[in-house]
């Protein structure tokens, strides 16, 4: 109950915070850590009570308290220096107030690294990534816009210089996407590109619609840790590989060209599909890495399901139902619903840069707080 | 306007095209034309779909969607921009798309048609009659590759293998075995003259050429292998060798039959010729422990056994048997039965080494072979 309320509470103070640069409110004593560090509140207790505790009580290692206590003498020489400020000595008073600047900007860098230190890592956070599109809603129009969302991201991984490599593809007549999969690799794709996940909404006049009326239509986005060969184990004996070969006796033989590979997973019925490549080898092994992120996002939604039930931002399964973020071109507005938060300049955000990063990051930022909010009220 | 098209396209198509029109002077008479406004690639893919299934071509729907992929500069219909599917193409594509697809309707294998493949990670050149590399040999490749790591008696004392290609073809196996494993050498003989160019080919356009010795040579002639011996014991036998039955060659698809150099198919009466030649061969030229792999024919296995068993002298074991794909299902008679084919063979040398010049590698290429 009490976690609700914290998190309620958390919540408005974010939302209400000021407008601007998302990635600032961390790193300029934006009014949100200003918040979350109030007297009183619960990081304060949290901190308070991480100190007076015996070493072996301690949630988080030394480093944690060592800044807690160097926040706390901070901010009590720049009090006694506060007082400086009234003194007659006008030199002083200069000299006060160039010692203040540094302390809060002291302050400041302790409190970030706090939050830092708080904020749970997640096993999946190294992991690389495989996306998948599917268009939804509305026709021909829905799969104009799943082929354009499929190439922002492309243009983003570009962008951040990660690797993208498409699995599958499968276009619709008119030059729009049915569904496609990439798998994406970088440093830190996975902790960015993990809120991308859900239903987005396209309200625009479709190039197919004669009569400029605005449709609204949709596609989904899911994104799914790569697993690595420890964090997931297959057993080749539940999976079914089925491949378009002749029957008989194969090899010499038969000459084929069909190298589409099918694999099925026995136990959940889980099936990937590659037809991208001529070598059948490398179909087999882009189906693999398909199955193999899938299996292992249903792993991690049944260890985290519980954990994650009460976030505002979803992601697996629970979050792919979700409308996460409209796209609407009449008022060259995007606006993500889970933090409500809108951009506008629509083209430039399809272009996968500056703007899409910017949200990602807000994103992310959001998340790391909840995250914080969550573990310190679990530990309160 | 056929007439402009046609002095177009033989501009084009001129000798070097790509695709390798070996020569073929264009064709005069254009069957099956596709009806005029019938211009993206989606509608060009339905229409010769259509007319290879008319025709009886096999695998008529990949065939058209290679050929119409190819032009439009990608290696599957899948991974064609959406762009491209629906975008009008150019006349010069529709007489290329129209002159390729005759050809398959004589059957040539699309392999041919398109001048090149892709095996393992690697797209090769692909010429008639050299064999076309078929998926099983892909899986030849990642068993030796696995062993190989796994082994590290296998890798030879100097960080790599040396190994020996019998009957390279496109030089499909030895071209990839040497991209993964950059410190290995290799050594591919094949008989055909066409086989040994096309893998020279191949290895200069993967900039593979200086781990490579391509030599000329038939492993069916007495004394063959002697000029192997000049690079020193061999760490590892790897071969597709001709396994056909004999009396199967005339069963095999007209774009076997007619296209490809029955030479890399036809093992004899028992489909074994090569295949003890090479076993035969392979205790003059294997270091000690060594180890020999084969793709077979799935009656193979049984019959190389109780060869082995009779030849005692070669001091040769088979280790190993694997299958093809494991779990394959397929609808057989509205069932689903499993197929599985005992396909690989690993067989390993033993016992003491004869006349083997100890650790003589590759070093500059001789320029007369002694025999």
């Amino acid at each position: 109950m009490r976690c609700r309320c914290l998190w309620g509470v958390a919540r408005c103070l974010w939302l209400r915070r000021p407008a601007g640069s998302p990635r600032r409110y961390r790193s300029c004593g934006s009014p949100l850590l200003e918040e979350l560090f109030a007297h009183g509140g619960p990081l304060r207790t949290f901190l308070e009570r991480q100190a007076t505790s015996e070493p072996e009580v301690r949630v988080r290692g030394r480093d944690l308290v060592a800044a807690a206590q160097r926040l706390s003498d901070k901010e009590r020489e720049l009090r006694e220096t506060e007082h400086l400020l009234r003194d007659e000595n006008e030199d002083l008073r200069k000299l006060a107030e160039n010692e203040i600047t540094l302390y809060q900007k002291e302050i400041t860098q302790l409190k970030n690294q706090i939050f830092l230190l708080l904020v749970p890592s997640e096993e999946t956070d190294a992991n690389d990534l495989i996306l998948e599109v599917t268009a939804g809603v509305g026709g021909q129009e829905a799969m104009l816009f799943t082929s354009e969302i499929f190439n922002m991201y492309q243009q983003y991984a570009s962008f951040k210089r990660w690797h993208f490599e498409t699995l599958d593809y499968f276009p619709s007549e008119i030059g729009g996407l049915r569904h496609a999969s990439a798998s994406i690799g970088g440093s830190g794709a996975y902790r960015l590109m993990r809120f991308e996940g859900g239903v987005h909404r396209v309200q625009r006049v479709p190039k197919t619609e004669k009569q400029g009326r605005v449709h609204t239509s949709t596609m989904t986005v899911a994104v799914l840790p790569q697993p690595t060969e420890i964090n997931l184990v297959i057993n080749p004996k539940d999976l079914r590989i089925d491949t378009k070969r002749a029957s008989g006796a194969g090899g010499q033989h038969v000459n084929t060209t069909d190298s589409a590979v099918r694999i099925v997973h026995l136990p959940t019925g889980i099936v990937s599909e590659c037809q991208q490549e001529r070598s059948q080898l490398k179909n087999r092994e882009m189906a693999m890495k398909k199955l193999r992120a899938r299996l292992y996002s249903m792993q991690l939604e049944e260890e985290t399901s519980k954990r994650y039930q009460a976030r505002k931002i979803q992601i697996g399964t629970k979050g792919r139902s979700e409308k996460i973020r409209t796209y609407n071109y009449p008022q060259n507005r995007i606006t993500d619903h889970r933090i409500n938060k809108s951009f506008h300049h629509l083209e430039t955000f399809m272009h996968g840069e500056d703007l899409l990063e910017e949200l990602m990051q807000s994103l992310k930022d959001y998340a790391d707080y909840e995250s914080l909010i969550e573990s310190i009220s679990s530990q309160n | 306007m056929a007439l402009w098209g046609r002095m177009l396209w033989s501009f084009l198509s001129g000798p070097g095209r790509r695709g390798g029109t070996q020569g073929r002077a264009f064709s005069s008479w254009l069957p099956h034309r596709p009806p005029a406004g019938l211009l993206n690639a989606t509608e060009l893919v339905s229409h010769w779909t259509a007319v290879f299934e008319k025709r009886g071509i096999p695998e008529a729907r990949e065939s058209s969607e290679y050929i119409v992929a190819h032009v439009l500069g990608a290696k599957t219909f899948q991974s064609l921009k959406p762009v491209l599917w629906t975008q009008p193409l150019t006349s010069w594509q529709l007489q290329y798309i129209q002159e390729l697809s005759s050809r398959r309707l004589r059957r040539m294998p699309v392999q041919y048609i398109l001048g090149e493949w892709d095996f393992q990670g690697l797209t090769l050149k692909m010429a008639p009659p050299v064999f076309i590399p078929r998926p099983e040999t892909e899986e030849l490749v990642e068993w030796v590759l696995e062993e190989v790591t796994q082994r590290p008696g296998l890798a030879g004392a100097k960080g790599g293998p040396l190994i020996l290609e019998v009957g390279c073809g496109s030089g499909a196996v030895s071209l990839s075995l040497l991209s993964q494993l950059p410190q290995s050498q290799v050594i591919a003989v094949d008989k055909g003259e066409a086989a040994i160019c096309l893998t020279r080919e191949n290895a200069q356009r993967l900039q593979l050429q200086d781990r490579i010795r391509i030599v000329p040579l038939d492993v069916t002639l007495e004394g063959s292998w002697a000029q192997l011996l000049l690079w020193g014991p061999m760490d590892l036998i790897v071969s597709n060798p001709p396994y056909i039955f004999h009396q199967d060659m005339e069963q095999l698809a007209p774009e076997i039959r007619s296209f490809e150099d029955p030479l890399a198919l036809d093992g004899g009466e028992e489909g074994m010729d090569i295949i003890t030649h090479i076993l035969a061969l392979a205790p003059q030229v294997l270091k000690h422990s060594g180890s020999i792999f084969l793709e077979v024919d799935p009656r193979h296995p049984e019959l190389v056994s109780s060869w082995l068993e009779s030849r005692p002298d070669l001091s040769l074991h088979l280790v190993a048997v694997r299958k093809d794909f494991c779990g394959r299902l397929q609808a057989v008679t509205g069932l689903l039965s499993c197929l599985f084919r005992p396909r690989f063979l690993h067989i390993q040398r033993s016992g003491p080494q004869r006349d083997c010049p100890v650790d003589a590698r590759p070093g500059p290429q001789p320029t007369s072979v002694p025999y």
